[in-house]
């Protein structure tokens, strides 16, 4: 490991801590890692759209010649531009103009991709078939038709339960009290899906300690293989 | 003596004269978070190894790179950063790995502002240092990173030259040899993306639905169950979950490919199979705090006078 890597190692060790003191109580040193950790994520934002998105793709574009291919980055650049107005008080509005082309384009990109990427293409999905064909003839009741009928009625029973137009009695509540039950069991799945993911991340920091922090160091100085 | 010394202390209470019931309730949370830090440290340092089930979801995206060979392009979506690298970064590896093992062309790109350009950059170091004859611009390739990432994978459906008018270097596309034979997302046969928030589901309901590429996606745990359904629907040929799903594509490389089975032998190698010893350690701990909680709450409930 090279020593500026060690540094580096030891910087971000010492951030992990401050990170985990949390878990005692509120600190100062806490603090010091949340805030510096915000203030380099938007440092590093601002940093890699410069260098990666507005130089390749707008400045050196431009700097070789505006050009009739070329000439649309121009507007592009000013529509960009446009938003810092917003801290001229006497044109502020002028940065609405800019709001509107960027909420025009991306409500009209969405609208087309939810309706044909998601709507369109699950709900035909949960149109199953109860009785679906066995692979050796008749019908495949276990599992097949099983789990189709339990999809149906977890789909129906949750529907019911967002349907808000009619009072939750009658017939209805029973059924919406079931669709409670499927977002129960949902819920219980994404609970579990979220412990996995947090002891994921406990784990990297602990590898990070262990192996890179400790075990590097060790290393470093010739005391560890 | 003082008069409390002299209390007697009744059985089921403790000398505090609470009981152990009142006292469990009351537990300090600290103590549950020393019990997981001990389960995550100590597999860490002595491995269980438990065994790893391979699930339909993983091994469908296995057996389509398995169907890929030299010539094929792979384009590996780095839509994820540092913040949930520790079950994104083993799940992109894994896959990164089988396809050189398979020399399978790599393009790499990052669309996530928060540190997928550094991600791309650390898993080509880690992984391409393993596999040392591959060419960087005929091998694979690094275009480096993207703002505005649905309108710029939108774009590249249609001319990703475009998008990225030169590689993560500073070199012009029509330079690399790698990208001349592909001018669009249609010119690659299979997309990887391993998303940590919703840029995932956008390859899924832009790229697939409207071009119909086919995607592999791997995500979070916590993202994982509304993955599902872009799965059930055909959206996404399948699907990683979080550290489970890494450790049984680790699984299925390591079974297919011995050289693959050495790299993961390496002790320094941060590996998904590792963590999910962690893990079951972890799930034991943490279940039984809830089935203790649960217990406590319903026998503090039968106590409580009744009104």
């Amino acid at each position: 490991m090279e020593p500026y890597q060690l540094i580096g190692t030891w910087v971000a060790a010492g951030l992990t801590l401050c990170l985990f003191s949390f878990l005692y109580k509120d600190n100062p040193f806490f603090r010091f890692a949340e805030a510096l950790f915000a203030g380099v994520s938007l440092g590093y934002y601002i940093g890699i759209t410069l260098s990666q998105t507005i130089k390749p793709n707008l400045i050196l574009p431009l700097a070789q010649g505006v050009t009739w291919d070329n000439a649309h980055l121009l507007f592009a650049g000013l529509v960009g531009i446009n938003l810092y107005t917003r801290y001229i008080p006497k044109i502020a509005w002028f940065a609405r103009l800019s709001l509107a082309i960027y909420v025009g384009y991306f409500v009209g990109i969405n609208m087309v991709q939810k309706l044909q990427g998601e709507v369109l293409p699950q709900s035909a999905d949960a149109m199953v078939n109860l009785l679906p064909p066995a692979a050796g003839g008749g019908i495949d009741w276990f599992p097949g038709s099983f789990n189709a009928l339990l999809s149906f009625v977890g789909v129906v029973s949750v529907l019911v339960y967002f349907f808000f137009s009619v009072e939750h009695k009658g017939i209805v509540r029973p059924v919406s009290r079931l669709g409670i039950w499927f977002l129960m069991l949902g819920f219980g799945a994404a609970f579990g899906y979220t412990v996995m993911g947090r002891v994921s991340l406990l784990i990297g920091r602990f590898n990070f300690l262990v192996i890179e922090w400790i075990g590097g160091t060790m290393r470093a100085f010739g005391g560890g293989s | 003596m003082s008069d409390s010394t002299m209390k007697t202390v009744r059985p089921g209470n403790t000398p505090s004269g609470k009981t152990w019931l009142e006292r469990f309730e009351k537990i300090d949370r600290r103590w549950i978070f020393l019990l997981v830090g001990l389960g995550t440290l100590i597999p860490i340092l002595f491995p269980i190894g438990f065994p790893v089930s391979v699930t339909p979801p993983v091994k469908s995206i296995y057996e389509k790179i398995e169907t890929l060979g030299p010539g094929d392009v792979v384009l590996f979506s780095y839509d994820y950063g540092p913040t949930t690298a520790a079950e994104n970064a083993p799940m992109i590896d894994a896959v990164l790995r089988h396809c050189l093992q398979r020399r399978i062309k790599v393009i790499a790109l990052a669309l996530y502002p928060l540190g997928g350009f550094t991600e791309t950059a650390r898993s080509l170091s880690v992984v391409m240092a393993e596999y040392p004859d591959r060419v960087y611009g005929v091998d694979y390739v690094n275009l480096g990173y993207k703002d505005g990432a649905q309108a710029a994978m939108r774009q590249m459906a249609e001319d990703m030259h475009a998008v990225f008018p030169t590689d993560s270097r500073g070199t012009a596309l029509s330079e690399i040899p790698l990208m001349q034979q592909v001018r669009s997302l249609r010119d690659v046969d299979l997309v990887v993306t391993v998303a940590t928030g919703i840029i995932g589901e956008w390859w899924a309901n832009l790229i697939n639905a409207q071009f119909g590429i086919p995607i592999a996606l791997g995500c979070t745990a916590v993202s994982a169950p509304k993955y599902y359904a872009y799965l059930d629907a055909g959206q996404i040929i399948g699907l990683m979950g979080g550290l489970k799903g890494a450790s049984e594509y680790e699984r299925l490389l390591i079974d297919g490919y011995p050289l693959a089975a050495t790299i993961y032998e390496d002790p320094l190698l941060q590996s998904a199979m590792k963590g999910m010893d962690v893990q079951t350690v972890d799930h034991v701990i943490i279940i039984g705090f809830i089935l203790l909680g649960n217990v406590a709450f319903f026998m503090s409930r039968r106590r409580a006078p009744r009104r």
